[in-house]
């Protein structure tokens, strides 16, 4: 046998690289064969931490909105759409699949749901008659899609539009083994330098990583960002781009209906890096009533810096509110939407008050849960609003209504009013956060919530150092929550807390029993 | 070529100092982090999170003697490859342990203020560097050489365990 060359190898090589292209080129080219369906498309936008309490769409003072307000003029508007989590992994994993946290269990950070329940998604239920992208730039809702991963025809890669990266090794590198190369390499192997005592798993990796730290510039400041480049964790990039290369692959996805795209972006999610004709757009003095710091609050930032946030928050959502302008403009001019739903939500909200600063705390004030949701019809030309309380677990039944599938008897949300569903203001809702619960017992250490009629109830119970305690507030008359009528309005109180308590119970022995 | 090498029984000794190294503290932070994925993972998950780490081991460590036997090939033979138990076994003690020291300061301090990070590696180095100066007095080379000898009953347990995960590992990603 004669012995193989240099050059031999690499023309065996290039051609194995071709093939292998080809091949999976071919496969996604071969899932966008035009279906002889009228099924419509759905395209549902997940604008991450993006509080409905800072929209002027819902009446903000700052017109942080105008873009969201014109697409509202053709959409139906839900006024009091509460997410039940108040971090991604939990919002996003109710959202996409119509359960409550403590049924699906995806209650910690980077968490995942029950193993059991993975079945139990949009993407599956949609079924293979639709074609199914999903991209997120969240890495925790990207665990999610990837448990979901054989119902999706398309998986875009987290930093598929990102301008640099900062880590060695992300999920995407690995695509056979995307969820748990996440946690073997993100979670262990990588020094996490957003962890106050990192310690990573591998030496190398950890120093590789420290030093790539110690040397990056802070701020990754730009022309076109004077705050620094937008950046998830692992990744920066630009808005403009995202949304522009979005735009092209929507538009591409749309020639092979019916196409069912989730798009979850990282924008407003902090840090609020906005582009520069955004920035300082807000000097005004916006009154903000005063909040002291709530003794669980984990931070304890001073009033005057939480002002300071809320203000580049606003601004960086007006940035973002005019790059989804212009993705819509661009969709509709090209005329792509005549038979699309067009859907505009969030996974949880933000919090600029008590001290606390972001999300994921253990307070569950509206801000943090308080989440937009509209959704477009084709060729909708009226807006409806509706102003009774509704939940981020009523998008799965009301997509399945939409499109005509069958609505399983496990969901546990309702369909949206509007689309087969009625306005009930007797209906509880119930956020809950447990990020340091485990998440296979039953939940002890948690913040629970239930929101029914004007009133909202919190339950914080387990806080080390701190007493099991309920607050309650009456949302319609005092929406910025200052008035605490648990000892106050006795009869609300009982009834409320008689409620959730149950549904405290119950959960907790379901998932004891299973 | 092959005469540039040093002999076998001293690349095992050499390498059975790095892997038990890299492996240790692998180990330690996966014990540090195994009550936190009790919550959230199930047995078999971490134990593909397990199987990485190991996979990564397996990589670094084969790196690092890498490394030292490309030095011993290119540095006269009398500096490095006719004593590489003792010196191989202390130059790896001091490259590994000065990561190990660097990232336990981080742990500690974080990198609020990154000069104080390299206070302790500087002086491992120093330390390192001290014993590869008297690494030729007896009692040294004696201590080198007995400590080395007896890291490689670890390899009977760390080579196969490297090679086991690895190989499920690959399976993995490629199927």
């Amino acid at each position: 046998m004669s012995k193989i060359s240099r050059r031999d190898f690499l023309k065996v090589y290039a051609t194995l690289m071709a093939s292998a292209t080809f091949s999976r080129a071919s496969k996604f080219l071969s899932s966008v064969q035009p279906a002889n369906s009228n099924k419509p498309n759905i395209l549902i936008f997940v604008f991450d931490a993006m509080s409905a309490r800072h929209l002027s769409l819902y009446g903000y003072a700052r017109r942080t909105t105008p873009n969201l307000q014109k697409f509202a003029d053709r959409a139906s508007v839900y006024h009091r759409h509460y997410s039940v989590g108040n971090f991604t992994t939990t919002g996003t994993a109710s959202m996409l699949t119509g359960l409550n946290p403590w049924t699906h269990r995806a209650i910690t950070y980077r968490g995942m749901i029950d193993h059991t329940l993975t079945d139990r998604n949009l993407f599956h239920l949609m079924g293979d008659e639709y074609t199914r992208l999903a991209f997120t730039q969240n890495l925790w809702a990207d665990i999610l899609l990837s448990q979901f991963g054989k119902d999706l025809d398309y998986h875009l890669p987290c930093d598929t539009y990102s301008n640099s990266r900062f880590s060695l090794f992300e999920p995407d590198d690995i695509p056979g083994d995307r969820t748990l190369a996440y946690y073997a390499f993100q979670d262990f192997l990588n020094l996490r330098t957003i962890e106050p005592h990192p310690f990573p798993g591998s030496l190398s990796i950890g120093t590789l990583e420290l030093a790539k730290a110690l040397t990056a510039s802070e701020d990754n400041p730009s022309i076109d960002y004077p705050r620094g480049l937008p950046t998830v964790y692992e990744f920066s990039y630009e808005n403009a781009v995202v949304f522009a290369e979005l735009g092209r692959l929507i538009q591409s996805s749309l020639q092979s209906p019916p196409f069912l795209g989730y798009f979850h972006l990282w924008s407003p999610h902090g840090p609020y890096n906005a582009q520069r004709d955004f920035v300082g757009i807000f000097q005004d003095h916006l009154e903000v009533p005063s909040k002291p710091p709530h003794s669980l609050s984990g931070s304890n930032y001073p009033e005057a810096r939480l002002r300071d946030f809320r203000r580049e928050y606003d601004e960086y959502i007006a940035n973002v509110d005019a790059e989804f302008g212009q993705l819509m403009n661009g969709l509709e001019d090209a005329g792509v939407l005549q038979n699309s739903y067009v859907i505009v939500t969030s996974d949880h909200g933000e919090l600029f008050e008590r001290g606390e600063l972001s999300h994921a705390s253990a307070l569950m004030y509206a801000p943090v849960t308080h989440i937009p949701l509209l959704i477009s019809a084709p060729r909708q030309q009226t807006r409806s609003d509706f102003h009774s309380s509704t939940s981020n677990l009523d998008l799965l039944p009301t997509l399945l209504q939409i499109a005509d599938k069958e609505i399983p008897d496990w969901i546990e949300g309702k369909l949206l009013p509007g689309f087969g569903g009625i306005e009930d203001n007797s209906r509880g809702i119930f956020p809950l956060v447990a990020k340091d619960n485990a998440a296979f017992r039953p939940i002890e250490h948690a913040t629970f919530t239930l929101i029914k009629g004007p009133y909202e109830l919190f339950f914080f119970t387990g806080y080390p150092g701190h007493p099991d305690g309920f607050e309650l507030y009456n949302l319609e008359e005092d929406p910025d929550e200052l008035q605490d009528l648990f000892r106050k309005d006795i009869t609300a109180a009982s009834q409320m807390k008689d409620e959730l308590l149950e549904a405290v119970h119950a959960a907790n022995r379901n998932y004891q029993t299973k | 070529m092959l005469k540039r090498f040093p002999n076998p029984q001293a690349i095992l000794q050499v390498y059975a100092v790095i892997a038990v190294m890299i492996s240790g503290w692998t180990i330690t932070a996966f014990l540090w982090k195994l009550s936190t994925w009790l919550l959230t993972l199930n047995l078999g998950e971490i134990l593909v999170v397990f199987s990485y780490a190991m996979f990564a081991n397996l990589v670094e460590s084969m790196i690092v003697l890498a490394v030292l036997l490309l030095i011993c090939a290119v540095l006269p033979a009398h500096i490095l490859r006719d004593v590489f138990a003792v010196r191989g076994t202390l130059l790896a003690v001091g490259w590994i342990g000065m990561l190990i020291i660097l990232l336990s300061a981080n742990r500690q301090i974080g990198m609020a203020n990154p000069s104080a990070l390299f206070i302790g590696p500087l002086a491992f180095m120093v330390l390192t560097a001290f014993l590869l100066v008297i690494s030729k007095s007896n009692p040294v080379q004696s201590a080198i050489l007995w400590t080395s000898d007896r890291l490689v009953i670890f390899l009977f347990v760390l080579m196969p365990l490297y090679i086991a995960l690895s190989g499920y590992v690959i399976f993995r990603i490629v199927v």
